[in-house]
C-alpha cells in the first residue's frame, strides 16, 4: 500500500518523458519502416524491369546484406535510451532538491530504502515498457507485417543493449545528484562512471562481455546509490 | 514531571568549522504547545531536521516519542506530524491526489472529514493542483495534510512564515484543536512572539545555536525582567549582580535587564548601590525575546544622539 | 451566558492575568452572578485561540481568589460572596493599588470632592453587585 503509493507518485512523475521517449521511438520507427518499404518496393520494381526478370523472381542481395532501416532506428534508441536515463535520474534525484521536496517525502511511515526502491523501480519499470516494449513491438513489425524482409534479431539485441546503458547513465545521474560533494571532486564520478561503463559496453564484439560489463557496472552504480541514499543528509 | 516525548541529548551540528548547533540538551513533555525561538540562522531548523532524521548529529543524540532520531522506524514515523518549512509539496499533484498520497502513510488513523472540512473551509477544491495555488493556500493545505491523521507528536518548521493574519490564526486554532485531543504534543517555531504567546505553554529559545531557555511560557515571563535604577549623583561603575544580563548607562540612571532575579534581591542591591529608587518596566514577550537574545554589550543599530 | 472576552497577545499584561481581569471584572459587574457556570477550559481555549493550560491557570488564580468554585466532575462556578474569604492582606494590597491611582488623580490636580465625585461615577457600573450585597447585609 504504501510503496504503491511511492511507485505511483514515481511513475507518474516520469510519465511525460516515458510518453515522449516512447511516441519519438515510435515515430522515427513507424517512419522508417513504411518509408524503407516504399523506397525498397520501388527499386525491385526498377531493376526487375531492366533485367528482364518476372516480378518475385529477385532476390535483391543489396537489401538482405544492407538493411539499414532498423539499424537507423536503432542509432535513434541509442540517444534516446541514455537521453531518457539522465532526465529520468534529473526528474527522481535532482528536482526535489530545487523544489525542495525532500523533507516531505522522506518522513515516511516506511523506510528510506523503500522510498529509492520505488524510484528505481518506476525506472526500471518505465525503461522495460517505453523504450523497451516498444522497441520490441517495432522489430516484430518490420519482420511481420510483410513490409520489410526479416531483420536478423542481433539488431533487437542491440537496441536491448542501449535501453541498459540508458539505465546505467539513470543510476550514473542519480549517483552524481545525491553526491554533497563539488563537481570537480567525487561529485562527477557517477555521471563519469556511466559514460565510461557505456563505451565500454558498446566496442564489446561478444553478446557475453556485454552482458558481463552491463551487469557489472549496474552493480556497481546500484551499490554506489543506495550506500548515498542511506546515509544522505536531506 | 509529564512523560518526554522529544529529547535532545548534546546535540551537536557542524556545517564545516563552524557548529550550527552545539550541544543542545532539551526536553518537551506530553500534552504542551511548545514555541521553538531563535533568531535567524540560530540553528531552529538544523535542530528540527536532526530531530526528524534528515540530518546526522555530528555529536549526541535526539530521540522521539522514545526512538532515536537516526534510526524512527515507520511504526514511531507514523505517530509523528512534519510541516516543512515553506510548505513545500509536490506541485503537480492536485490536493486530492496529495490526500491520497499521504493518506497511505498513516492506514487506519486517516481523518478524511477533517482533511475535507478543512478544504471546504479553506475555499479550496481537492481538484486544484498545488502549483496553482498561493503560498496562504499551500500552507492550509499543508495544514489539512498534518492534522487530519491525527498525530501524537507534530513538529512544525516556521509554519506561519510570510503568512497573512487570517491564515496565522488559523495555525494556532489548529494546534490548539489539535492538543485538546488527550496526550498530542506540539513543538513549533515561529518568529511571531504574539502568536507564540497565545499558544504555546512552553518555550525553547536557542541562539547561535545554544540553548538559552527550556521553561514553560510564564517562566520565561516572570523571569526576564527589565528594571530602571535611578541615583542621586552618578550611577556606580561596577555592577555585580547574579542573573544581569546586560545594562545601559546614561548619567543618574542604569537600566538593567536581568534574569531570574527577585523583587527582594534587587530591593537588596539597589540599597547597596546607593540608589535613590528603582522601577520595573513592564515587557511584552516580544521585548522580553530581544532584550534576552542581545549580546551583552549591545549597541543600538540607529545611534541618534552623540554620545 | 453571555461573556464576551477579548485576548490581546503581545501585550504587557500576560494571558492569564488577562483572563483573571476580565472574568473577575464580570463577576464584579454583576455580569456573572453566583451560581454561574464558567465555559469549560477546552471550549474556553478553542474559542479564544488559547492554550487550555492558560485558561485553567487562570481558572485556579480566582479559585485561589475565591471568586469560583470547581466542582470536580460538573464545572467551575462563581461562587457566594457571603463565603468569600477576604483576608489582611488582600485588603492591604488593594489599598496601595489605591494609592497609586490617587497620587495619580492629585498630579493631574483633581482636588478631594472632584475626586470622590469620579468615584461615585465609577461605581454606578459595579451598582447591580454592589447594592445587592448591601441589601442582603441590611
Amino acid at each position: 500500500m504504501r510503496f504503491l503509493a511511492l511507485l505511483r507518485k514515481e511513475l507518474r512523475e516520469s510519465l511525460p518523458w516515458l510518453l515522449l521517449a516512447g511516441l519519438l521511438l515510435l515515430g522515427v520507427g513507424l517512419l522508417t519502416v513504411h518509408y524503407e518499404a516504399r523506397f525498397a518496393h520501388m527499386r525491385h520494381q526498377h531493376w526487375s524491369s531492366h533485367s528482364g526478370l518476372g516480378p518475385g523472381e529477385v532476390v535483391n542481395t543489396y537489401d538482405l546484406v544492407h538493411s539499414p532501416h532498423l539499424a537507423w532506428v536503432a542509432m535513434w534508441l541509442a540517444f534516446i535510451a541514455p537521453g531518457l536515463g539522465l532526465v529520468l535520474g534529473i526528474c527522481h534525484f535532482w528536482v526535489p532538491l530545487f523544489a525542495r521536496t525532500w523533507s516531505f517525502l522522506l518522513h515516511r511511515s516506511t523506510s528510506r530504502m523503500s522510498i529509492l526502491a520505488a524510484k528505481l523501480a518506476a525506472a526500471i519499470l518505465g525503461f522495460l515498457i517505453s523504450p523497451g516494449l516498444v522497441w520490441t513491438g517495432l522489430y516484430w513489425y518490420a519482420c511481420r507485417s510483410g513490409l520489410l524482409i526479416p531483420e536478423p534479431i542481433q539488431i533487437l539485441v542491440a537496441g536491448w543493449i542501449y535501453i541498459v546503458i540508458g539505465l546505467v547513465v539513470y543510476l550514473g545521474t542519480a549517483l552524481s545528484a545525491l553526491s554533497t560533494a563539488r563537481w570537480y571532486t567525487t561529485r562527477i564520478f557517477g555521471l563519469a562512471f556511466a559514460a565510461l561503463a557505456a563505451f565500454l559496453i558498446l566496442v564489446q564484439w561478444h553478446l557475453g562481455w556485454v552482458f558481463a560489463l552491463a551487469v557489472l557496472a549496474i552493480a556497481i552504480l546500484f551499490g554506489q546509490t543506495v550506500a548515498a541514499f542511506l546515509s544522505r543528509e536531506f | 514531571m509529564a512523560e518526554i516525548v522529544l529529547e535532545t541529548k548534546g546535540l551537536t551540528k557542524y556545517y564545516g568549522a563552524k557548529p550550527a548547533l552545539d550541544h543542545l540538551d532539551l526536553r518537551v513533555p506530553r500534552g504542551c504547545i511548545c514555541g521553538f525561538l531563535g533568531r535567524n540562522g540560530a540553528g531552529k531548523t538544523t535542530a528540527i531536521k536532526l530531530m526528524l532524521g534528515l540530518l546526522a548529529p555530528t555529536a549526541g543524540s535526539a530521540s522521539l516519542l522514545g526512538c532515536d532520531s537516526t534510526a524512527l522506524t515507520p511504526a514511531i514515523r507514523q505517530r509523528i506530524g512534519y510541516v516543512t518549512e515553506g510548505h513545500r509539496l509536490f506541485r503537480w499533484m492536485t490536493i486530492g491526489r496529495l490526500e491520497e498520497f499521504q493518506k497511505a502513510f498513516f492506514p487506519g488513523q486517516w481523518d478524511s472529514r477533517l482533511f475535507a472540512d478543512m478544504i471546504e473551509y479553506f475555499e479550496l477544491s481537492k481538484k486544484q493542483k498545488i502549483k496553482h495555488l498561493s503560498n496562504g493556500q499551500r500552507a492550509q493545505v499543508s495544514l489539512a495534510l498534518a492534522l487530519a491523521p491525527n498525530p501524537e507528536l507534530l513538529v512544525m518548521d516556521d509554519p506561519t512564515l510570510g503568512l497573512d493574519a487570517a491564515i496565522r490564526r488559523q495555525f494556532l486554532e489548529g494546534m490548539i484543536e489539535l492538543i485538546t485531543r488527550q496526550g498530542r504534543t506540539v513543538l513549533f517555531s515561529s518568529h511571531i512572539l504574539a502568536d507564540v504567546e497565545r499558544v504555546a505553554d512552553r518555550i525553547v529559545v536557542i541562539d547561535k545555536g545554544v540553548l538559552r531557555a527550556d521553561c514553560s511560557l510564564e517562566q520565561f515571563r516572570t523571569s526576564v525582567r527589565k528594571v530602571v535604577v535611578y541615583f542621586e549623583n552618578s550611577a556606580p561603575a561596577d555592577i555585580e549582580l547574579a542573573g544581569l544580563l546586560h545594562f545601559r548607562r546614561s548619567e543618574r540612571q542604569l537600566e538593567l535587564t536581568l534574569v531570574g532575579v527577585g523583587d527582594a534581591e534587587v530591593a537588596d542591591w539597589a540599597r547597596q548601590a546607593g540608589a535613590g529608587r528603582f522601577d520595573f518596566v513592564e515587557m511584552n514577550l516580544e521585548d522580553q525575546f530581544i532584550e534576552f537574545t542581545a549580546p551583552a554589550h549591545r549597541r543600538r543599530l540607529f545611534q541618534w544622539e552623540k554620545a | 451566558m453571555a461573556l464576551w472576552m477579548q485576548i490581546s497577545s503581545g501585550s504587557e499584561t500576560p494571558i492569564y492575568q488577562q483572563l483573571v481581569e476580565q472574568i473577575s471584572g464580570a463577576i464584579a459587574r454583576g455580569e456573572l452572578r453566583t451560581g454561574d457556570k464558567l465555559p469549560a477550559v477546552r471550549a474556553l481555549a478553542a474559542e479564544l485561540v488559547i492554550n487550555p493550560n492558560t485558561v485553567a491557570r487562570a481558572y485556579t488564580l480566582l479559585e485561589q481568589s475565591g471568586l469560583v468554585t470547581t466542582k470536580t466532575g460538573s464545572g467551575t462556578f462563581v461562587s457566594d460572596p457571603a463565603l468569600r474569604q477576604v483576608d489582611a492582606a488582600q485588603i492591604n494590597t488593594l489599598a496601595e493599588r489605591m494609592d497609586t491611582l490617587i497620587s495619580r488623580a492629585v498630579n493631574l490636580g483633581l482636588d478631594r470632592s472632584a475626586l470622590m465625585a469620579l468615584f461615585e461615577k465609577r461605581l454606578e457600573k459595579f451598582a447591580g453587585t454592589l447594592d445587592k450585597g448591601k441589601a442582603e447585609n441590611g
